[in-house]
């Protein structure tokens, strides 16, 4: 079991559905700078005419995950499929996993004085039966689909193979497991996808993920 | 908002005063209370959604007597498995603590917020006789003689919403009934139903080429239109215009973005029209078999020379841009859509611009076809009958001269400002309102608050100490929609079914469903007006005279005038009744389980991805109602009275059953027969001053959700956007705050300079600014936009036309 998700971004409206129902679905402390999931907005002028784009995101839970290598407490932790948690109990606050994560998915929640994080759902849904996150479900648009990339015939492997996606920093080596789904609009993926962004097939994404396993000794 | 409690119930415990509660978000405050310590049961329940108008299924999780959590309800074709960030907040809205908690009766100056926690009976008391502040009903009536029309009674929009307007228009007989219509989208709603027999819906699960123009619904959510539009967007088969002042998220989204100048869309589309004309773009086909007056209408755009070099000097789009998508269109067309859109009317020539887009999209053939609007099919529900009373005082409505057509659900406008300068045949005395807060919502709100400062009685039922509760004598506090069954629904179209609305829980502190709140007020209010009827009513008079007592009780239950005949069943009782009826008891079974019945569904709905879902195969969707004509059938959220607007329809004898481009009837009302661009309906925006345009998001709904803990925190408050190059100008910087004046008020708001608008325009989300301090946390936050909306009257229809007013914008020095 490997739990990854693939994110549809073109779909994003950004009406911010999946951030209310992370809240409610996991009982995320109340206030704007609280958020285990968010959507990126980003703006810019070409030719003169006013570009947004929408980047829905949360925890990578990234297969070379910097979070775990350096809590002191072992409170960051990889979890059953590969998820990357953090236990409240073990929390220190010291915060180091705030400042390696180059994401900046974690923040404080002030009522457990602990770090809080994305687990996808795993203790508040997937671990009762449900198969998808909260953020997923609720989302007009469905941008986004958890699935196993261990499972080859699973919906998540099928579209991955059938279509191309990138990550966000990848120059980072963490191995990031939200893979965004290549646009089917040139003129949308030239304009939202930065020139340097590597675009992986799935069986070039598969191998790069089997050598972090391996170093990791999953 | 100061609430004075006596001791001993105080006391008691119950009491969760937003005063004392501050802004503490936590439910167990509430849940103290007794009456709930029965029901610490987990389950879960299909229900549907009411955070605004899209009424979507969600499926609430109840852990110990809370509800915990709202997902979608992937069984409604509606709203297809998805919950926007209102409808998972909903919780907030059953959990706040400043909810209205128990009925209350004003002991204070009107509008200081000083009230008396009462019983559900005393307020009643207080609305039949009134109390030593305020007149009551009794009072009233007796000195109108009968003249039932002197309540004047509004509404939002809602699933109950009928409910209370047939207690007041049908059992307590006013006819002044002003609702959300000429405020929202009477126009459109009119203009297509004249135009093409009927609102409509439009499938753009197949559309090929859409034209979306201040429509926005990458923002303003629709069900199902936001979920199948924006899956098909750039380069996915949707082809989509955005014609906006705005680069909105639906701007984002499209192909191409025109940005218009405010009050200009007729001109751009009698341009696009223009070019299909003159280049015979159009469906010759169907404009020759099914469109009424084709000629005379080509003759008229071609005489006038709506060109698009004409249009480029009044819209701002280019001709080459006009050309472009008239062409774009028509090539696309019968899969192509001139999206209708919702909201306000935006200028004075709103309904004749709704008539021009109408009519552009049937040329291209797009009408009752798959990939066009479509009328869809709706499924029967069993009837439910009110046994209505005549008063023979009941006087019509008072502003019918307000406009050209004044239909059952008014002219907000155009009745307040009879009333308040005195223009009215008779006097307006007391104001009923329902889920509607006109003190936000209606242009010019010092006009509104002289309108209720005027009344004798004013009674509201509100879930929430808004605005307007604080200009109300008597409190009636309604309970949330996760609290009460509301009357069962069909829902029209491609995929039509049948959906309930049910009890996720048992109501809250002392708080009712508007059904039992009509009921408790026909039981006190019954008697003691029929002694009224009887004194002044010469038709009843004349039948009775000769009864005996128990005759004329009998006369009095046969003929309606027992008010309580409504109430007799419930409204769990009458829902069964009214699927049963039709469907039959596995049928409604089916609906209480999974919140959603249509037949074969069991056979046609299933699970295709982890995502999607089928509700009915390909060949068993409605996307065409019939060969030979259409029907008006399905009327889709459209916030008006069918029969109103089917009434509408026959006295305007449009019964070529054609689309209809040239209506001659509307002349005798001094409204023009085709759409005709009015240069003098058409105001500039003075030099050196701004065009203000209001608009929505999909963060809030209107003003109802201002004071949403969970919603406060995607957006705290509302911005002012100036186009940046103009921001510069002024030295107008990213939060600074601003000034915004307009000829009847000015509010102060931050500024959010961007390129994202054109020049000579501001706008600002409708919603913020609440004065009520019983909202502690939308209290003052950001501004309202009717503060400074000029009350301008479109004339057609009398709706608002709210993007009219010009003001000034200067920088504050702090």
């Amino acid at each position: 079991m490997n739990y990854a998700m693939a994110l549809d971004y073109q779909n994003c409206i950004n009406c911010k559905a999946c951030e209310v129902a992370c809240k409610e679905q996991n009982g995320v402390q109340l206030g704007a700078d609280k958020q285990r999931i968010w959507v990126g907005q980003t703006e810019k002028t070409i030719f003169g005419n006013p570009f947004v784009n929408f980047y829905p995101s949360q925890c990578n839970h990234c297969v070379d995950a910097p979070c775990v290598d350096v809590c002191p407490t072992g409170a960051s932790y990889f979890a059953e499929g590969g998820l990357v948690m953090a236990n409240k109990d073990k929390c220190i606050l010291c915060k180091g996993c705030m400042e390696a994560c180059p994401y900046d998915a974690r923040f404080v929640d002030d009522k457990a004085v602990a770090v809080d994080k994305c687990t996808f759902c795993y203790d508040t849904r997937i671990s009762k039966g449900e198969t998808t996150t909260a953020c997923q479900a609720t989302c007009p648009t469905k941008v986004r689909l958890l699935g196993d990339l261990d499972d080859e015939n699973g919906e998540l492997v099928q579209i991955l193979k059938n279509r191309k996606f990138f990550v966000l920093k990848e120059g980072e080596g963490t191995v990031p497991k939200l893979l965004y789904l290549f646009p089917r609009d040139e003129k949308f993926a030239m304009n939202s996808i930065g020139e340097e962004t590597q675009i992986y097939s799935w069986n070039e994404y598969k191998s790069i993920i089997e050598k972090a396993s391996i170093k990791r000794g999953a | 908002m100061k609430i004075e409690t006596s001791r001993r119930k105080f006391l008691q415990g119950s009491v969760a005063l937003s005063i004392f509660g501050g802004t503490a978000m936590i439910p167990a405050i509430q849940l103290s209370d007794e009456k709930d310590t029965n029901t610490k049961k987990s389950y879960t329940i299909p229900t549907l959604c009411e955070m605004c108008v899209n009424k979507c299924a969600a499926i609430a999780k109840v852990e110990s007597g809370i509800v915990k959590k709202l997902d979608p309800n992937p069984a409604f074709p509606k709203s297809k498995n998805m919950l926007c960030a209102r409808g998972v907040a909903g919780i907030h809205a059953l959990y706040d603590p400043d909810r209205l908690k128990y009925p209350l009766v004003r002991i204070g100056k009107r509008g200081d917020g000083k009230y008396k926690r009462v019983t559900w009976d005393e307020a009643y008391e207080a609305i039949l006789n009134g109390t030593n502040m305020f007149k009551g009903l009794a009072q009233i009536l007796d000195e109108e003689k009968d003249n039932r029309s002197t309540i004047g009674y509004c509404a939002g929009e809602g699933m109950a919403e009928h409910t209370y307007k047939s207690f007041i228009a049908d059992k307590l007989g006013s006819t002044n009934f002003v609702n959300h219509a000429s405020i929202c989208l009477q126009t459109v709603v009119s203009g297509y139903a004249l135009t093409i027999g009927s609102y409509g819906q439009v499938d753009l699960e197949n559309a090929k080429y859409v034209i979306m123009a201040g429509a926005n619904r990458a923002e303003a959510i629709v069900t199902p239109d936001t979920m199948d539009a924006f899956k098909r967007t750039r380069g996915r088969g949707l082809e989509l215009i955005c014609v906006d002042p705005r680069f909105t998220h639906t701007a984002s989204q499209a192909d191409k973005w025109l940005g218009i100048n405010v009050g200009t869309d007729l001109a751009f589309v009698l341009a696009l029209t223009y070019v299909a004309i003159s280049e015979v773009l159009y469906n010759q086909k169907f404009v020759a078999e099914n469109m009424h007056d084709f000629d005379v209408y080509k003759a008229h755009i071609l005489e006038n020379k709506y060109t698009p070099e004409w249009a480029e000097k009044i819209t701002g789009i280019s001709s080459e841009n006009i050309r472009e998508v008239a062409r774009g269109f028509m090539a696309a067309a019968p899969r192509a859509i001139y999206y209708q859109g919702r909201r306000t009317a935006w200028s004075k020539q709103d309904f004749q611009l709704r008539r021009a887009q109408a009519i552009f999209s049937a040329m291209g053939g797009g009408i009752d076809i798959k990939g066009g609007i479509v009328f869809g099919k709706k499924i029967p529900l069993g009837d439910h009958e009110v046994n209505t009373p005549m008063y023979a005082n009941a006087e019509d409505r008072i502003e019918k001269d307000a406009a050209a057509i004044i239909g059952g659900a008014g002219s907000w406008i155009g009745w307040r400002n009879k009333i308040i300068e005195g223009r009215s045949s008779y006097p307006i005395r007391a104001m009923f309102t329902y889920k509607q807060n006109p003190m936000l919502s209606v242009p010019n709100v010092a006009k509104t608050k002289k309108m209720f400062e005027q009344m004798d009685l004013v009674v509201t039922i509100d879930t929430m100490p808004s605005d307007t509760v604080m200009m109300s004598d008597v409190v009636l506090p309604e309970c949330s929609y996760l609290e009460r069954e509301d009357p069962v629904r069909s829902f029209g179209g491609v995929e039509p079914s049948i959906a309930l609305r049910q009890k996720v829980i048992e109501p809250l502190y002392e708080s009712k469903p508007v059904f039992e709140i009509m009921r408790g007020m026909a039981k006190k209010l019954s008697l003691p007006l029929w002694e009224i009827t009887k004194k002044y009513d010469e038709d009843v008079q004349d039948e009775i005279k000769e009864m005996k007592p128990a005759e004329i009780i009998e006369y009095y239950k046969e003929n309606g005038f027992d008010l309580n005949d409504a109430f007799v069943h419930s409204q769990e009782h009458i829902n069964k009744e009214r699927v049963v009826s039709e469907h039959g008891e596995k049928a409604y079974e089916v609906l209480k389980e999974t919140g959603v019945f249509y037949p074969n569904k069991e056979q046609y709905y299933k699970q295709v991805s982890a995502n999607e879902f089928e509700y009915y195969p390909e060949d068993k969707r409605h996307y065409t109602i019939s060969k030979d004509g259409f029907e008006a059938d399905v009327y889709h959220d459209t916030c008006l009275d069918e029969k109103a607007l089917a009434a509408m329809h026959s006295k305007l004898k449009t019964q070529s059953s054609k689309v209809e481009c040239n209506l001659p009837n509307l002349a005798k009302k001094g409204v023009d027969p085709m759409p005709t661009w009015r240069e003098d309906l058409y105001k500039k925006t003075e030099k050196g001053k701004f065009r203000f345009i209001s608009g929505r998001h999909a963060q809030f709904t209107q003003n109802g959700t201002s004071n949403n803990a969970m919603l406060l925190d995607l957006v705290r408050e509302n911005y002012a956007w100036i186009n940046q190059k103009q921001a510069d100008e002024l030295g107008i910087e990213h939060g600074d705050l601003v000034e915004i004046e307009s000829k009847i008020g000015k509010v102060q708001i931050k500024a959010y300079p961007t390129n994202k608008i054109i020049e000579d325009v501001i706008f600002y989300i409708h919603g913020f600014g609440a004065q009520s301090d019983g909202l502690t946390l939308a209290h003052r936050n950001g501004a309202s936009d009717n503060i400074i909306i000029d009350d301008v009257i479109e004339p057609v229809f009398g709706s608002a036309a709210m993007h009219e007013t010009d003001v000034e914008v200067r920088r504050v020095a702090l």
